[in-house]
């Protein structure tokens, strides 16, 4: 896998636009991942993360090879993000019934995809019910939680994706569980 | 509220097996960290369960026929280097121009006609382009022949010059001075360099 990441990243920088393509067909679901739970919504989660790999494409030149792709890609769109979240209005008030028509918009368009079966349906409208919650959280505590619990990272990744130091993403952490308990303890 | 930290520190993977099992035995005794306990737990399992979704179809198509063309990139970066490095950069254009010069002198010349520069009696085969200097026949001064070969059966008493063509020697033939041919553009510039560094010396002639 580094082999070929590194194979792929030397072709890019050497000019070749394909070897990029394959980049972007490994990565695309985990970077989308992030900016979809990130932003809650799947407009938006495309332009982010649309966005994050065009960025990391014109500044190929930036990337370290000795250190972690993936971290250096989350970083730019967890980057993204949060900057989208930040000009947005401060939506994720912990009132949650402001946020149901955000939830059911981001709920809307992944439900438009053709007729699915019941499960799906159930699976969605759950997705889509947990994102309702996480959309609550504020954006730092947001970050923290989807790149430790969905995306597995230790918090050394995190600490270098967020740009914070460990002890502060670890807070981050503790409280955004604590917020999300109280919001699903109820479930 | 100590007891909420070590249930954060649970959570974090950060105890030893001895406190875990300390925690264990607390939570069997205290109803109300056994709930803090479970609703973390839940939390946590509702927010995995929610991972994994999917980029949207044609996503790399559509990134990719986003992106910038890379030839732009790279004038902003050629455009940056050559600011950082000025005197590189006048290098450059000042070999680029004297090249360039030196390649078309030379083309020109080789597609052009033989001059011959020298005083003596020599015949000229316009046939096969030849300057011949037949046997018996002395050519006092130096000889330059550009494009065209040379056929030496009598004596140069100077120095003989090929430009772009060739020497031939009779086993009669003689050069008393230094034989010189020029048959490559790298040593065609040398040879102007150093036809100009000698004319620029004022005894070469006497």
């Amino acid at each position: 896998m580094d082999d070929w990441l590194n194979q792929c990243i030397r072709e890019v920088k050497a000019g070749d636009t394909e070897a990029f393509a394959q980049i972007v067909d490994a990565y695309k679901d985990k970077v989308y991942q992030v900016a979809y739970r990130m932003v809650g919504n799947a407009q938006e989660a495309q332009d982010v993360s649309q966005e994050a790999f065009i960025r990391a494409y014109t500044n190929i030149e930036r990337y370290d090879v000795n250190r972690k792709f993936s971290t250096w890609l989350f970083r730019i769109a967890t980057n993204l993000s949060i900057d989208r979240l930040r000009k947005k209005k401060p939506d994720f008030s912990l009132d949650a019934e402001v946020n149901g028509a955000e939830g059911l918009d981001g709920y809307a368009q992944l439900a438009a995809t053709d007729a699915l079966p019941d499960e799906q349906v159930v699976t969605l409208e759950w997705q889509a019910s947990i994102q309702k919650e996480i959309d609550t959280l504020p954006p730092k505590y947001r970050a923290a939680i989807i790149l430790k619990y969905m995306e597995d990272l230790s918090l050394q990744e995190m600490s270098v994706i967020l740009d914070l130091p460990v002890a502060t993403v670890k807070t981050h952490v503790h409280r955004g569980r604590e917020a999300l308990r109280k919001k699903l303890k109820k479930w | 509220m100590k007891h909420s930290d070590s249930i954060h520190r649970y959570f974090d993977g950060e105890m030893t097996q001895n406190e875990r099992e300390q925690l264990y035995r607390h939570l069997e005794g205290c109803s109300e960290c056994k709930e803090h306990y479970d609703e973390v737990k839940k939390s946590i399992a509702l927010v995995q369960s929610a991972s994994h979704i999917q980029a949207p179809k044609e996503f790399t198509e559509n990134v990719m026929s986003a992106l910038p063309q890379k030839k732009k990139k790279r004038t902003i970066a050629w455009k940056k280097w050559s600011k950082n490095h000025p005197v590189l950069v006048a290098a450059a254009v000042f070999l680029l121009f004297m090249s360039s010069m030196t390649w078309l002198n030379w083309t020109g010349m080789s597609g052009g006609e033989m001059a011959i520069s020298g005083v003596g009696n020599f015949e000229v085969d316009q046939e096969s382009n030849t300057v011949i200097i037949p046997e018996g026949e002395v050519i006092e001064g130096d000889l330059t022949v550009r494009n065209g070969d040379v056929d030496v059966q009598g004596e140069v008493q100077g120095d003989l010059t090929v430009i772009n063509g060739e020497r031939y020697m009779a086993s009669a033939g003689q050069v008393a001075g230094n034989i010189e041919e020029v048959n490559q553009v790298l040593s065609w510039l040398w040879y102007e360099t150093k036809e100009l560094f000698s004319n620029l010396t004022p005894d070469r002639e006497e």
